[in-house]
């Protein structure tokens, strides 16, 4: 039979949770805890709304094409000019 | 490292221009997005990922065949990042800046909002307050693993620390960020 969950493990355990890194057992005594709380299916879905929302705003913020191709320039260029064997060790 | 990988380093050696092509434009925007997120400055941004690929050109010679390039330039950027913190604000902390344990306190169900409302750019921007109080090391770790999708143990190379600390911050980066976007959606359940 799985631990019982108050509201605070629950939290402790939400991202483990989401990233399914849990053990069966607490997944199940998750589980049976979020049946029974509205508040903390509430605070799990919108954590996960939270990330996906953060991850589709964030693959929009990528460089203007012109800033880019400007940035790539200098970067060609100290290719080109580079000589092998001129570096320190990584 | 894969083969594909091994030859890519190796053309970098040689200084092969389609093997720098393909290394900017695999790497460069997941480079400019961390270093917006943790600077939020689009021209310090646009200098951290100069810098980390000038980096790459310097030290690609003596390139560890095992390194990962990603990982590599995401480390290199990260801590140019922290450099720049560090000038700007020497007198703040960086690890602990606002990293307090926080229990949920808005229970209100937002999620099935209209994508009007969720992807409004007034939205969009409180998102961007919300990030910005977070402290550089758990912008950074929410990036890397929720934005980018890393690992949790590449995140931890990444940043030079523990795996366990890696979880620690997700976590709290995440239930911040859930809260202040609760307390901010929870006008529009009314």
């Amino acid at each position: 039979m799985p631990p019982t969950l108050r509201c605070e493990d629950l939290v402790t355990y939400l991202s483990e949770y989401i990233d399914g890194n849990l053990d069966s057992e607490l997944v199940d005594a998750a589980r049976e805890h979020l049946a029974t709380c509205q508040n903390c299916r509430v605070v799990l879905d919108s954590t996960q709304r939270t990330i996906l929302l953060y991850r589709e705003q964030a693959h929009q913020n990528v460089m203007t094409a012109a800033r880019k191709d400007a940035l790539f320039d200098k970067i060609a260029a100290a290719f080109e000019q580079s000589t092998k064997q001129d570096g320190d060790s990584m | 490292m894969t083969e594909t990988a091994n030859d890519l380093v190796d053309a970098l050696r040689q200084r092969d221009p389609d093997a720098l092509t393909t290394v900017f434009n695999t790497h460069a925007d997941k480079i400019y997005r961390l270093a917006v997120s943790i600077l939020h400055d689009e021209v310090q941004a646009d200098g951290v990922v100069q810098n980390t690929f000038l980096a790459l050109i310097k030290h690609i010679d003596r390139f560890e065949g095992r390194a990962d390039i990603g990982t590599w330039l995401y480390r290199v950027a990260y801590n140019e990042c922290m450099g720049r913190i560090r000038k700007q604000r020497p007198q703040v902390d960086l690890d602990t800046l606002f990293d307090d344990e926080l229990m949920p306190t808005s229970f209100v169900d937002w999620n099935t909002l209209p994508d009007a409302i969720l992807g409004s750019s007034e939205a969009m921007n409180e998102m961007q307050t919300a990030i910005k109080k977070l402290s550089p090391s758990l912008q950074a770790v929410f990036m890397l693993r929720d934005v980018e999708d890393l690992s949790t143990a590449q995140t931890a190379h990444i940043l030079d620390i523990s795996e366990s600390a890696v979880k620690v911050r997700l976590h709290r980066a995440r239930l911040a960020l859930r809260e202040h976007l609760a307390h901010y959606f929870e006008e529009y359940t009314h």
